[in-house]
């Protein structure tokens, strides 16, 4: 059985890669799939933590919650994300410029 | 570790050599006759047209992400449903209190229109 | 019975909002045109005022008293401090929907999506102030941020609206995913999810880390002390996005002056109580022990100079602004930071520091409905008063309009004898009495610097004029904003003149925070 500990590590990673795809990216899709990757980081992060807590599964039980409240958070994303194409005809966040000191 | 994963590796092992022994195999022992027709990228029916790249419309990735958001819902179902018994009837109206929320969800996304494909 | 009757803020909004979403729709089923519906205005009002009563109701009937709360453990915690919060938010919201109800018919972007989820989103808050565990943050969490990016969107045709809402939209998701991510980390720490049980494990682990030996509650061992310090990072940098402090605080003005005004002003107030009332939750009942409410090992130093930061570079931008709404955005950035300077008293002397944050919340959240609404009051169709210049000479030309604004940013600005001075007093009284006396002195000079540019307004409104050619703004007539504007004053004055009735409420809100 492999230790719960490389789940962690390996979700630690991908939350890093997760971080670093969103703030170096500059299109839109990326950072949204980058905070996809994030959440999802997580949720391997708590399914793994909760092989070291077994008297109980929240872990698992909150993991359900993620992906459900995900789903949402993409929904509403790719709505404003279409929203912003259809005005600007681009998906790249540098071109968000207009509101500005 | 390999008392755990070992078959499976076996598996995808067995896996890719069925694959390349058909692969090969049709490359080999097929017949082959190729005539300038047959060697057209899009063999059958008529002409292609246009580019590969198809712009979709808006209201796929509307219907998508509202089986998307509808789908998730279901992850709630299955261990209320596996639990049936020991949740009694607290986890039956709870339930049921959580399939009246989404039937609202259901009802406003038919009364807005956005499950009509035509328009 | 007892536990609706408990619920009651909740379930009241929860249905409200059902149903008019339902109404909404079935009546846009019909027109299918973008007809004005005044009554789904007062609908959302009246629900948010209903759920408002039911918490006043079950504060006076006395939490203490109902029984079987248990069932809600750890999920919701239903205690005054929940209560005050319920009630706040639902305020703020009600508010909200009243200038929505003005506003958006005066522009032409009246649909009746905005009242549904100005209803799910205030829900969401009230379900942020009353989390007890890490499922039902996350949850009430993204409920009030989903309903808040959509409403940022909400006027489709305007790139302002639509580039506000795509960065919003970006950073907050960015900074939910780092607060869960930091959450799990503590759960893998401590194998708990509810703030009261992490709270025990913390103190365990920390008096371990103490003495020497590692004394984690988990096979973990001497990981757990790290582990718990690097979730603590995470969980403190969404928490502090939320409330919009410095460095986390770039988002802000965009958000702010991208959405509609009574958007913007539902997010200065209700997302911000909410965040700060998880803010508190989280630092006093997870962090609360010895250890890390110290200066030297814990977090108050940390919140101090992000409160120092927050308050400095908010009321230094603040000043160099054009934009009356954008000025109010830094406003409400500055306003964080003195909320965090209670906040840091709380490390103290926990019920003085946060009855003087929640104090000064309650001030806040009708002052800043006051302005925002004062604003909108003061444009019309097609020439929204956004600039100082829009606001020129108002005070002479439609003293009526422009009175209420005053009022309220003179509160804002914290002058006496106004609700905002006696939010500022007891929150440096309590950091005072803490003994941060070089954080009060920083608060004080800043609160002095940030009169500047709430007096800049007011001499915009009473002693300039227009200058030539410039558009002359007319107010706008609503009834529902009138209304918004009447209510908040009614406020701003009340505390301010009986400033003790309320004081003594914040504090037995803030009280049972600490099992009082």
């Amino acid at each position: 059985m492999i230790s719960p500990i490389v789940y962690v590590a390996l979700a630690t990673i991908l939350f890093f890669l997760g971080g670093a795809g969103f703030l170096f990216r500059r299109n839109v899709l990326v950072s949204l799939m980058s905070i996809e990757i994030m959440l999802n980081a997580t949720n391997l992060a708590l399914v793994a933590f909760n092989r070291l807590h077994t008297d109980s599964h929240t872990g698992q039980m909150l993991t359900f919650f993620v992906i459900a409240v995900a789903a949402a958070e993409v929904a509403v994303g790719l709505a404003i994300v279409i929203s912003f194409f259809r005005i600007k005809r681009s998906v790249r966040t540098d071109e968000a410029d207009l509101l500005r000191n | 570790m390999f008392a755990t994963y070992g078959p499976m590796f076996l598996l995808l092992t067995v896996a890719a050599l069925i694959a390349l022994l058909f692969y090969t195999g049709a490359t080999v022992l097929g017949p082959k006759n190729p005539t300038p027709d047959k060697m057209k990228p899009y063999e059958c029916g008529s002409e292609s047209s246009g580019g590969n790249h198809l712009k979709l419309s808006v209201k796929f990735y509307l219907t998508a992400i509202l089986f998307v958001v509808f789908d998730i819902e279901a992850v709630f179902i299955y261990p209320w449903a596996v639990h049936f018994k020991t949740l009694g009837w607290t986890g039956l109206i709870s339930m049921f209190s959580f399939l009246a929320v989404v039937i609202v969800a259901l009802v406003y996304c038919v009364k807005k229109g956005a499950l009509e494909w035509e328009k | 019975m007892n536990l609706f009757f408990a619920l009651s803020p909740f379930l009241t909004l929860a249905l409200g909002a059902l149903l008019l979403m339902v109404a909404e729709a079935a009546a846009a089923g019909n027109g299918r045109g973008e007809k004005v519906r005044p009554g789904l205005a007062l609908g959302a009002a009246l629900t948010c005022f209903a759920s408002c009563a039911a918490a006043a109701g079950v504060w006076f009937y006395g939490v203490e008293r109902i029984e079987g709360l248990d069932v809600l453990q750890p999920w919701l915690i239903i205690d005054r401090f929940t209560l005050f919060f319920a009630g706040l938010l639902a305020l703020g919201g009600g508010l909200a929907s009243l200038l929505a109800g003005g506003y958006l018919p005066e522009h032409q972007i009246e649909r009746g999506e905005f009242y549904a989820l100005l209803l799910f989103s205030t829900l969401g808050a009230l379900i942020l102030a009353a989390a007890g565990d890490v499922l039902t943050l996350f949850l009430g969490l993204e409920t009030m941020s989903l309903g808040v990016y959509a409403l940022t969107a909400f006027r489709r045709a305007s790139p302002r609206s639509a580039e506000a809402a795509l960065k919003y939209f970006l950073l907050g998701s960015f900074a939910a995913a780092l607060l869960l991510f930091g959450f799990a980390l503590l759960y893998g720490a401590t194998g708990h999810t509810d703030l009261a049980g992490l709270g025990q494990a913390v103190k365990t682990i920390a008096s371990g880390a103490l003495s020497g030996q590692a004394a984690g509650p988990t096979t973990l061992g001497a990981a757990a002390g790290p582990l718990v310090l690097f979730g603590f990072i995470l969980v403190l940098a969404g928490l502090v996005f939320k409330v919009s402090a410095v460095p986390f605080h770039m988002w802000t003005p965009d958000a702010y002056e991208g959405a509609p005004t009574p958007a913007t002003s539902f997010m200065a107030v209700a997302v911000k109580a909410g965040a700060f009332a998880v803010l508190l939750r989280v630092l006093l009942v997870c962090f609360g022990d010895k250890q890390s409410t110290s200066w030297a090992n814990g977090w108050p130093a940390v919140i101090a100079w992000i409160a120092v930061l927050t308050m400095t570079v908010a009321n230094l931008v603040a000043g160099r602004q054009e934009s009356a709404k954008r000025m109010l955005a830094y406003s409400s950035i500055a306003h964080a930071g003195y909320l965090l300077v209670g906040v840091v008293a709380t490390s103290r002397d926990g019920t003085a520091g946060t009855s003087g944050i929640l104090f000064y919340l309650l001030g806040y959240t009708v002052a800043t409905i006051g302005a925002f609404g004062g604003l909108i009051l003061a444009g019309h169709r097609g020439a929204e008063a956004v600039s100082f210049e829009d606001l020129a000479g108002l005070g002479r030309r439609h003293p009526a309009a422009a009175l209420p604004f005053a009022l309220f940013l003179l509160s804002l600005a914290g002058v006496p004898p106004t609700a905002g001075f006696f939010g500022k007093w007891f929150i440096l009284k309590a950091a005072m009495e803490g003994g941060f006396s070089v954080l009060t002195v920083v608060a004080f000079l800043n609160s002095v610097l940030g009169a500047y540019y709430y007096l800049k307004v007011l001499v915009y409104l009473y002693m300039r004029e227009p200058g030539a050619g410039a558009p002359i703004a007319t107010p706008m007539k609503s009834g529902y904003v009138n209304v918004a504007l009447a209510v908040s004053a009614f406020f701003v004055v009340l505390i301010g003149l009986d400033p003790s009735r309320s004081l003594s409420v914040a504090t037995r809100a803030a009280a049972s925070l600490f099992g009082g």
